[in-house]
């Protein structure tokens, strides 16, 4: 754990007085992905919303390269180096595609989002339009492209796939592949065992705000997996 | 009656220009952050507070500017990061808590200044002609100000990055704070802003109006009127708002008298809030 890029240690928290993820433990090293498996209300989103930094933890600690950051506001954290697709309200409605690209960018440069446009050409086609008339599925691409483009040091994507067009998926996962060489390191919540199995080194699996799986990819099998995921 | 009509016309985009610059403060603060200042008026009242200052110590009229924005970008700042930071989303208490601080300037302006009228001398004296009919040179300077100011802000607004963020913060504000935008500082630089803007509009009035503590009251019910009937989060309804609000108050008052025109904006502002609250040009 010692070489972990992003570490949570004990970690509880909810929303009001109803607490949802009860103590979950995890890390993610260097060029590494961790997918975060689970059903529908088991604190998925929950994690990755006290890791950002848009819910406070109750208790526990996050650690960025050994460096506690639990006290920080969100945006601190994203300029320790951490970025965010949520899994709703994915991109500014009220901007146009370009601008939610370069808004927090040096420039408005597009150069540097070439391999995102070679990916999904509808983005390139669509700078202009306002980000809100897209698709869901659109607005996804969006935002996925615009976390991963950041090339922060830690990316959280909360189910990136949900109504993606398989395609667009496979894609997902080879930009998803690329990041990774590159040593970046991500948290991922899906729903998707197909997409999942294609990027994840390690799996977490939750069920009512505790992990009860974990392992690399090679270790868990897929029926244990799947008995997780559906009711 | 040509020239009948040339003078008229020209005050009706006199008295319009002057109420969307009078505007502008309040709108920047409803639109962006949701809080309708009910101090709005009081920070004018202060930036036309700030041309006599300057006056009765000989400095030229134009140092108003910086002396306005120092003040009430001061009161601004401090109001916003003692006060309403906490209270953003929490419309009633930002309502008590902008109306005690309207009683606080109004209160604080009759010590400092007492209860007279006082008066600043126009900077610009004389007339020009405008066709064939001649106009006081500084209700020109106003109209051609005032639409250049309205003009750059929305142009600003946008197109700048800092016009781009304020937008992103205010329509996703959770996206916002995860992208590294820091929504306090974004919100403070709005607040301010708005204060601000108010100053200046009081600067802008100073030679025209009598200036005394309580002159804030009027501005704030009119202004607001522009807002309810414009409609929020754009310039362009905030032009709409001063057209229908001036241009209604100036025809009325023409024909008939100020009281009129008066009652007529304030029935129309009813209208409005009762059948179509959202204004009339409805963003997005």
């Amino acid at each position: 754990m010692s070489n972990a890029r992003l570490a949570f240690v004990d970690l509880t928290g909810g929303y009001g007085g109803a607490i949802v993820v009860r103590g979950i433990s995890g890390n993610v090293r260097a060029g590494e992905v961790l997918c975060v498996l689970g059903r529908n209300g088991v604190g998925k989103s929950t994690l990755v919303k006290l890791l950002m930094g848009h819910l406070r933890c109750w208790s526990g600690e996050i650690l960025h390269t050994g460096t506690a950051i639990q006290h920080l506001e969100c945006s601190a954290r994203s300029r320790y180096g951490i970025s965010y697709c949520p899994q709703e309200r994915t991109v500014f409605d009220d901007l146009s595609v370009r601008n939610n690209l370069t808004l927090m960018g040096d420039n408005r440069d597009l150069g540097r989002f070439e391999a995102y446009f070679a990916r999904f050409p509808i983005l390139k086609r669509r700078l202009k339009q306002q980000a809100g008339s897209l698709s869901g599925g659109e607005k996804k691409i969006l935002s996925f492209s615009r976390a991963l483009s950041e090339g922060k040091g830690v990316t959280l994507l909360d189910e990136p796939s949900e109504g993606v067009q398989w395609e667009n998926i496979l894609h997902m996962a080879a930009l998803i592949n690329d990041s990774k060489r590159a040593g970046a390191s991500m948290v991922i919540v899906e729903q998707n065992l197909e997409f999942a199995e294609t990027i994840a080194d390690r799996y977490l699996v939750l069920d009512q705000g505790r992990v009860v799986l974990e392992g690399t990819r090679r270790d868990l099998n897929r029926e244990d997996l799947l008995s997780h995921l559906h009711v | 009656m040509q020239d009948l009509i040339a003078a008229q016309t020209i005050n009706l985009i006199y008295a319009v220009t002057l109420l969307a610059v009078l505007s502008l403060g309040l709108a920047v603060i409803f639109g962006l952050l949701g809080v309708l200042n009910l101090a709005h008026g009081e920070f004018i009242m202060l930036g036309a507070y700030c041309a006599v200052v300057v006056r009765q110590n000989g400095w030229p009229f134009l140092t108003a500017i910086p002396l306005a924005i120092l003040v009430c970008g001061s009161i601004g700042y401090v109001i916003e990061v003692l006060i309403m930071r906490r209270l953003y989303r929490r419309t009633f208490d930002t309502l008590v808590a902008t109306w005690g601080l309207s009683l606080l300037l109004r209160k604080s302006a009759e010590a400092v200044f007492g209860l007279t009228y006082r008066s600043v001398e126009t900077p610009l004296p004389g007339t020009i002609d405008v066709f064939g009919v001649p106009y006081p040179a500084y209700r020109l300077a106003v109209i051609g100000l005032g639409a250049t100011a309205i003009f750059v802000l929305a142009i600003w607004y946008g197109n700048s990055r800092t016009g781009l963020r304020i937008r992103a913060m205010t329509g996703n504000p959770e996206l916002a704070q995860s992208l590294g935008l820091s929504v306090k500082r974004l919100a403070a630089g709005t607040f301010v802003t708005g204060t601000c803007l108010a100053a200046l509009s009081g600067v802008m009035i100073a030679p025209l109006v009598p200036v005394f503590p309580y002159m804030g009251l009027d501005y704030v019910l009119r202004t607001f009127f522009v807002i309810v009937v414009g409609g929020l989060g754009s310039v362009i309804g905030l032009v709409y708002g001063a057209l229908a609000i001036g241009g209604l108050d100036s025809a009325v008052s023409a024909f008939s008298n100020g009281t009129y025109g008066y009652l007529s904006v304030i029935v129309l502002a009813i209208a409005f809030l009762w059948l179509r609250p959202r204004g009339i040009h409805v963003r997005g």
